[in-house]
C-alpha cells in the first residue's frame, strides 16, 4: 500500500474515494488508488477495500476490516456457559446451528459429556441443512452480481423451506439456538421429520434447476473460469479453508478427515475441484449441496430413537413435570437458573466444517460458571487473506467473483 | 519432537497435546515443529489470567495460544507461551505462517500484545483511534455509550446533562 505521505487527494475533491499516488505503472499511465465499500453490496457485507489500479489492473489490495466488530468474544465471557450460546449463532450468521455445534462440542468436551445418538443425529441434520441454506445464500448472492439475476429467486425460495424447518424445530427461523452443550433445545416435531423428507426428496430437482441456469450459461463461466487463481500451495500456506481448499485440489474436509458429532457413520464424498478458480469453487458448492442432501437422507432414515440430551442435572433442567413432584428437581432447576454449572478448568478447541470451511471454538474455562475465554477461529477471517494473493494482477471486475466465490461472511470476519 | 530444551512444560487439556515454551524461544520452537509436519497454524490468540485463582500461581498474566496442525499426519499441538509486563512483548511468527499476520493484529489489537517483527501492527477489528484493549480482562463491559441511542445524543448535545 502506498504510504499516507504519496498520497494526495485531488484538491476540490475531499470525500471523493480516488486518490493519486504519483507512480506510474507498466503502461505509463498513474497509479491510483480507489477505495471501494466499505458500505457496496458486493462485498457480502461490510468490507472496504483499497486498491491500487494500473489502469484495470490490481497492482496492490488491501482489505480493512472491523466494521461488523460486535464484542462477540467479549460478550461471551460475561455470560453463563448456557447462555453463551445465544451469541454464538451471531458470528457468522448464516451458519447458526454450526457456530452452535463448534460451542457445544468444546464445552462438551472440556466437561467429558457424549450427546446420546439422537442428538448427535439431529445436530448432523442441522449443520447439513445449514450448509445447504448458506450455499443457497452464496449462489444467489454470486449469481446478481455476476448478472445472474433470477438466482436470487430459486435460490431464496429453497432456503425459505429451511427457514421454515428451522422455526418448526426450534421456533426461530435464523438465530435458532438449537444445539447446545448437553443435547439440543428440544425433539424433533413429526411435522419437522415430514418437511425435511419432502425437502430431501425435491432438493435434487432443485439444484439440477440451478446448474441448468448456471453452469453452462456463456456469461457465468467467462466472468468465472481461470477467474482468482488460487494454487494449492499457496492455498496451504494461507491457511484457507473449506470451499476455498478444495477448489485449490486438496482434498481436507474436517467432516471426513477428523469426524466429529457422528459423520464418520455417514456415506458421502468430499467435493474436490483442481481448477483452483472460481469456477471450480462453484462446482464444488454445488457438488456440496448434493452430499449433504444425501446426509439428510441417511440421517433421516437412521434417526435413532431414544432421549435428545444427557441425563445430567447438574447439566441441563429437568422435565417440567418433575418439577411438581420432587424437591430435588426444584432445587437443580433453581440452582441451573441461578448460577448456572460449573465447567472444570482447562481449555478445549474443537473444529467443524461450516459452510466457509474450518469453524472453531477455543474455550478456556478456570472453573467457575462462566467462560475465561471463548475464541471463533473463523474461516472467512483466514480465507480473505487469501484474497490479495487471487485478485492481484487481475482486472478490478473480476475482483467482485473473486469476493463473490470466497464467500466470507462479514460478521463471522469481525466477530 | 523439537528439541527438549525449548519446552518447559507439556501435557494434555481434555485430550488436546500442548506444551508450554519459554516466550522468548516462541519463535526457534514454532520454526521447529513447522519444519517436523506442523504446516498449518490454525489460530493464534491469548488469554487473561488476570485473578484467575484456578491455579495457585500463573507463570504470566498473558497466556498466548498457538494452534499447530499436521495435515498429513492429522495430529494437532497447542504452544502456549506466558507474557508480563506493560505493554507485553512477543516475537511475531508473521513471517514463518502467514494466517498469523490478521491474528497477531487482531491480538494486539484486543489484548495489546506487541510483536516485535511484525509488519503491520496496527488496530484490526477497533478503530484506529480507539483507547484501551477490550478484551483484557480490567476492560469493563458496557461502558460505552451505544451510538445514535438517546444516551449518545445527549452527550453529544449537552454533555453537561448526561
Amino acid at each position: 500500500m502506498s504510504d499516507t505521505t504519496t498520497t494526495q487527494p485531488v484538491p476540490g475533491t475531499e470525500g471523493v474515494t480516488i486518490s493519486r499516488t504519483g507512480e506510474h505503472g507498466a503502461f505509463g499511465g498513474e497509479i491510483l488508488t480507489v477505495n471501494f465499500g466499505p458500505h457496496h453490496p458486493s462485498t457480502h457485507g461490510v468490507l472496504r477495500l483499497i486498491v491500487d489500479l494500473d489502469g484495470e489492473r490490481i497492482k496492490r489490495l488491501k482489505p480493512v476490516i472491523g466494521y461488523l466488530h460486535t464484542g462477540i468474544e467479549k460478550q461471551a465471557e460475561t455470560l453463563r456457559w448456557q447462555q453463551a450460546v445465544v451469541v454464538t449463532d451471531r458470528h457468522d450468521y448464516l451458519s447458526p446451528p454450526i457456530n452452535n455445534l463448534a460451542y457445544a462440542l468444546a464445552v462438551e468436551k472440556l466437561m467429558g459429556v457424549e450427546v446420546p445418538p439422537r442428538a448427535q443425529a439431529l445436530r448432523v441434520i442441522m449443520s447439513e441443512l445449514t450448509r445447504i441454506a448458506s450455499h443457497l445464500v452464496w449462489l444467489g448472492t454470486s449469481g446478481i452480481e455476476l448478472g445472474a439475476m433470477s438466482m436470487l429467486m430459486y435460490c431464496f425460495r429453497e432456503r425459505d423451506t429451511i427457514l421454515d424447518m428451522n422455526e418448526e424445530i426450534s421456533g426461530f427461523r435464523m438465530h435458532t439456538s438449537y444445539i447446545r452443550p448437553g443435547g439440543v433445545m428440544a425433539d424433533a416435531t413429526p411435522r419437522f421429520l415430514e418437511m425435511l423428507a419432502k425437502f430431501v426428496r425435491e432438493m435434487p430437482k432443485h439444484i439440477d434447476e440451478y446448474e441448468d441456469l448456471l453452469t453452462m450459461n456463456p456469461i457465468f463461466r467467462s466472468r468465472t473460469i481461470g477467474i482468482g487463481y488460487l494454487s494449492a500451495a499457496d492455498a496451504k500456506v494461507l491457511g484457507a479453508s473449506g470451499p476455498m481448499l478444495r477448489g485449490s485440489g486438496v482434498s481436507w474436509d474436517l467432516r471426513k478427515n477428523m469426524p466429529y458429532s457422528g459423520y464418520e457413520n455417514y456415506d458421502f464424498e468430499v467435493a474436490v475441484d483442481d481448477a483452483c478458480d472460481c469456477y471450480g469453487r462453484y462446482k464444488i458448492r454445488i457438488k456440496e449441496m448434493r452430499e449433504a442432501v444425501r446426509i439428510l437422507d441417511q440421517g433421516l432414515n437412521r434417526l435413532p430413537d431414544g432421549p435428545v440430551n444427557v441425563d445430567d442435572r447438574k447439566m441441563l433442567p429437568p422435565p417440567r413435570e418433575e418439577l411438581e413432584t420432587s424437591m430435588e428437581a426444584v432445587i437443580h432447576h433453581f440452582k441451573l437458573f441461578t448460577e448456572g454449572y460449573s465447567v472444570p478448568a482447562g481449555d478445549a478447541y474443537v473444529a467443524v466444517e461450516s459452510g466457509r470451511g474450518e469453524n472453531g471454538c477455543y474455550v478456556v474455562s478456570d472453573g467457575t460458571h462462566k467462560p475465561r475465554r471463548v475464541k471463533f477461529r473463523s474461516a472467512s477471517f483466514v480465507n480473505l487473506q487469501a484474497l490479495e494473493r487471487m485478485a492481484m494482477n487481475g482486472m478490478i471486475a473480476d475482483m467482485i467473483a473473486i469476493i463473490g466465490t470466497a464467500d466470507t461472511v462479514l460478521g463471522d470476519v469481525d466477530r | 519432537m523439537i528439541a527438549d530444551n525449548l519446552i518447559a512444560d507439556r501435557g494434555q487439556s481434555a485430550g488436546d497435546d500442548w506444551i508450554t515454551v519459554e516466550a522468548a524461544n516462541v519463535k526457534a520452537a514454532l520454526g521447529a515443529l513447522k519444519d517436523e509436519g506442523f504446516r498449518l497454524l490454525v489460530f493464534l490468540t491469548c488469554v487473561d489470567h488476570l485473578a484467575d485463582n484456578s491455579r495457585p500461581e500463573w507463570p504470566g498474566r498473558y497466556e498466548l495460544v498457538y494452534q499447530l496442525r499436521d495435515m498429513e499426519k492429522l495430529r494437532d499441538l497447542r504452544v502456549r507461551a506466558f507474557v508480563d509486563g506493560d505493554p507485553p512483548e512477543i516475537d511475531s511468527v508473521a513471517d514463518l505462517f502467514p494466517p498469523a499476520n490478521w491474528d497477531e493484529r487482531e491480538t494486539y489489537d484486543l489484548f495489546g500484545i506487541r510483536f516485535n517483527g511484525h509488519p503491520e501492527l496496527t488496530r484490526i477489528l477497533m478503530p484506529d483511534d480507539w483507547v484501551g484493549h477490550p478484551l483484557r480482562r480490567d476492560y469493563p463491559v458496557g461502558g460505552e455509550v451505544v451510538e445514535f441511542s438517546e444516551e449518545h445524543e445527549l452527550w453529544q448535545t449537552a454533555p453537561d446533562k448526561a
